[in-house]
């Protein structure tokens, strides 16, 4: 017996250190610590096309002009100034001299000369890349001296200067390559699957307002955690300090047990919106295609939709009704003419009546006696899709048309409204990075992919949407910012009265950020809690802080 | 016979053992690939709606994926890069398949060893207990708590492992232990019932004698057998507990693979996973026969 309890008391023994809790953090240089939601496909800057490895961009990249997140404007990053041609074609960058990568190697313009070929090179596939993509031909980028470069593109490009937020420069020299970086930390190891540390980069050119040199922060340490309960759970349990994005209901759960943390910057650029297909290919019956292509039902659904309760219900109070394809958050290009959706199911049962619908009992017939009744789908997990598609079913029964419900996970649905098209109706969301209306352009020209009511169009199918591409085209050639402000703003008169996707709403940025990290500021722009990682660092009392 | 000979026959069996448990692992591998190959969503990714990329692009990368669509094409271009020791490219994760294994099985190996190590500890300690307590209440105790944990689903076992910041390895000795601990009791039972231990009881035979002389002689074939078993089913306890646990292992990685139709990835760690359940079975096979002949 007496061996057995040795046994036992050596088997605790043996055990004991990975049952008991991490150790108490030395803040002495502070180490931030948060989580990424997938792992990050590539360290490439130039290949970035997922959240995880824009984090890692945006943490590490060096940039020549860089986005502020919060007065978004655009400031000298790399480049101490630049200059767009009239003809909207090249851009001159004068460049900071002196500086070094992360390894020691020098910056100069040939850096930027090597980057840019990089990026434009058409074999790459490059997002970042295509976002240049105004013409066919070269793009050429001459080095007039060390501290200088001209890059000309073979068409003018909209808000060219913009896009050089995206791009993180890379050392022509460096024998680490893409690993050498300049922005204000670097990675410092990487555990696949598990997480990625980033420490200070020594060789960062910033420097705070009393000359002091940035990041005040030792180290990021990013975990690689999918599930978002665990993420608040590790938040709650003071082992991670910030959470970049965050849900409505979780964020209300926090903020009701401590709300100093829980912070909504406001009106975020993401929206929520349904809208019908109308590929005349599309495997359903013909007479639900006469309804999505009828201007008059997409508008008596919009009209019947009450956008101020699903705000107020699904994502309590922190979102926004919506009525375009520009939030109220991105300043310059949301066109505040447009008038604010009004909730009438009387008015859209006229405007159904006009174009030959008639309601019978509880029940909606079109002209031919067919019942009023479509499938919407939308991505499974996602609680307030689900909420938003059972309240629309709610609204719509005033009316006398039935929606039903169906969830598919992401590659089952993306298969669906792009490659099958078999689906009626589609609730989505659009995570909006940019606030220029040229990186929606393959959403609005008809011949585009992302046209997702009736993609790849040889020719536009209505006469409307052969306005959008005009205008779309035209903002895109036309260097004068007010000219391209003015074809935008007609592009979303155009969508508000045709609505090929009915927005339903543009949700909150919401945040949680721990009361030890000093300097947060969040931003509705992406990213969110940490755009400016650089002036973060974390608070004296360590209670308050995250546990390594 | 001669040594010689039997030598021969000894390894001409193994090799063939071998050949087989390769083959079946390779068939589970192409099945499952078979299997993702077909479920909806097959070849498309969050890509296809990222408007920033060119048709051209979108057109390119949508070929490259086009290459595995074919599945005989792919069964041939992976047998073939196979007999050259080469696993493929993750379409996900960009990155080589060999690298991703080797990084993340000795995770997963190590959590399950640990895990098994501390099931089959916990499990015979509770047999045993039970064997020299022998009363109605200890008894119904732990049939009731081994019950109870029998009933948790593994998912469940992983939140709590969450929840309570235990190890993953913890966890799958959660899921181990209750199919462990029954088998386990039985056997003890079984061997101390048998009339020659009775009598060396009777005779007055210290308890660690009739253990080490009697009942593990008895016991040692099946609880062999059973290791292979345990083995097989902690790996399988594994791929859900890694998966909501998040550590960075094969169930991680081959939860990944499914979510995202990873087609390269998900017949390799199928493969793997499928070569060693079966080389687990097959070595606790051996080894308690070899160990049932030694002692007869």
């Amino acid at each position: 017996m007496r061996r057995v309890w040795i046994v036992l008391a050596l088997t605790f023994v043996s055990c004991w250190p990975a049952f008991a809790g991490p150790q108490t953090a030395d803040h002495s240089g502070g180490e931030l610590h948060f989580c990424l939601r997938g792992e990050p496909k590539t360290f490439n800057p130039l290949l970035v096309e997922e959240t995880s490895s824009e984090t890692i961009r945006y943490l590490t990249g060096g940039v020549l002009i860089r986005l502020n997140r919060q007065t978004q404007a655009l400031e000298p990053g790399l480049a101490t100034s630049w200059k767009v041609s009239a003809d909207g074609r090249t851009i001159k960058f004068h460049l900071r001299t002196g500086l070094h990568f992360s390894d020691g190697t020098p910056f100069t313009s040939e850096d930027v000369a090597y980057t840019m070929k990089a990026l434009m090179d058409p074999q790459l596939h490059s997002p970042t890349g295509d976002s240049f993509r105004s013409g066919e031909g070269q793009v050429t980028v001459q080095t007039p001296s060390a501290d200088s470069v001209v890059v000309t593109f073979p068409a003018p490009v909209a808000g060219l200067e913009r896009l050089f937020d995206q791009v993180a420069i890379l050392s022509a020299h460096s024998p680490k390559k893409e690993m050498a970086v300049l922005g204000p930390f670097y990675v410092a190891d990487y555990a696949p699957g598990s997480s990625i540390l980033l420490r200070r980069n020594t060789n960062y050119w910033k420097k705070d307002k009393e000359g002091k040199p940035l990041p005040y922060l030792d180290s990021i340490r990013l975990d690689i955690q999918r599930n978002r309960d665990i993420e608040l759970l590790r938040f709650r349990r003071g082992e991670i300090h910030l959470i970049d994005v965050l849900d409505a209901e979780y964020f209300d759960r926090l903020q009701k047990e401590t709300p100093a943390v829980a912070h909504d910057a406001g009106t975020g650029l993401d929206s929520e919106f349904v809208w019908f297909n109308q590929v005349p290919t599309a495997p359903f019956a013909e007479n639900k295609k006469a309804w999505f292509r009828s201007t008059e039902f997409r508008k008596a659904i919009s009209m019947a939709i009450n956008r101020d309760d699903l705000s107020r219900i699904v994502f309590g109070g922190h979102a926004r009704p919506a009525f375009g394809p520009v939030s109220p958050a991105n300043h310059f290009w949301f066109n505040s003419s447009l008038p604010a959706p009004q909730y009438d199911s009387a008015a859209a049962l006229r405007l159904l009546a006009q174009a030959g619908f008639r309601l019978e009992g509880s029940m909606l017939r079109d002209s031919s006696g067919n019942r009023v009744e479509f499938t919407v789908i939308t991505n499974s997990g996602n609680k307030s899709r689900e909420q938003m598609v059972a309240m629309i079913e709610q609204d719509l029964s005033q009316i006398g048309i039935k929606v039903n419900l169906v969830t598919l996970d992401f590659p089952s649905l993306i298969e669906r409204i792009t490659r099958t098209y078999d689906y009626e109706a589609c609730l989505l969301g659009l995570v909006n990075t940019d606030l220029d209306p040229n990186s929606q352009m393959n959403v609005w020209l008809s011949s585009a992919e992302n046209h997702q009511w009736n993609p790849k169009q040889s020719k536009p199918a209505t006469a409307w949407e052969a306005e959008l591409d005009r205008l779309m085209h035209a903002q895109a050639s036309a260097t004068s910012d007010k000219k391209r402000k003015a074809d935008w703003d007609r592009v979303q008169q155009i969508v508000a009265e045709q609505q090929p996707f009915i927005y339903l709403v543009n949700k909150d940025a919401m945040s949680a950020v721990s009361p030890a990290v000093v300097g947060s500021a969040p931003s509705v722009l992406d990213p969110h809690a940490f755009w400016n990682a650089e002036v973060l660092r974390l608070g004296a009392d360590p209670a308050l802080g995250a546990q390594k | 016979m001669n040594e010689t000979q039997k030598s021969a026959n000894l390894f001409r069996l193994a090799l063939r053992r071998l050949v087989i448990l390769f083959g079946l692992g390779l068939v589970g591998a192409l099945a499952s690939a078979t299997l993702v190959r077909f479920a909806p969503g097959y070849g498309v990714t969050e890509r296809d709606l990222d408007p920033r990329l060119s048709a051209n692009s979108a057109e390119a990368l949508r070929q490259k994926q086009a290459l595995n669509q074919s599945l005989p094409a792919f069964y041939f271009h992976y047998l073939s890069a196979l007999a050259r020791g080469d696993l493929g490219e993750s379409d996900s994760l960009k990155r080589p398949v060999r690298e991703l294994l080797r990084q993340r099985f000795p995770v997963t190996g190590n959590s399950v060893i640990r895990g098994l190590g501390v099931a089959w500890l916990a499990a015979a300690l509770l047999a045993s207990l039970g064997l020299v307590i022998r009363g109605w209440f200890f008894e119904a105790s732990a049939i009731a708590f081994n019950s109870f944990l029998l009933s948790l689903p593994s998912a469940v076992v992983a939140m709590l492992a969450v929840h309570l910041r235990a190890p993953v390895f913890f966890a799958i000795a959660v899921a181990v232990f209750p199919r462990l601990y029954s088998y386990i009791r039985n056997l003890l039972i079984r061997a101390y019932d048998q009339p020659h231990v009775l009598a060396a009881r009777a005779r007055g035979l210290g308890s660690g004698a009739i253990l080490l002389r009697h009942v593990v002689p008895l016991a040692a074939p099946p609880l062999l057998a059973l290791l292979g078993v345990s083995f097989a089913i902690s790996f399988g306890a594994a791929i859900p507990i890694e998966a909501l646990c998040d550590s960075p292992g094969l169930g991680q990685l081959a939860w990944h693979a499914a979510l995202s139709r990873d087609l390269p990835l998900i017949v390799n760690v199928t493969l793997i996973v499928a070569l060693v359940m079966l080389v687990a079975n097959s070595l606790a096979d051996f080894a308690g026969r070899t160990f049932a002949g030694s002692t007869s």
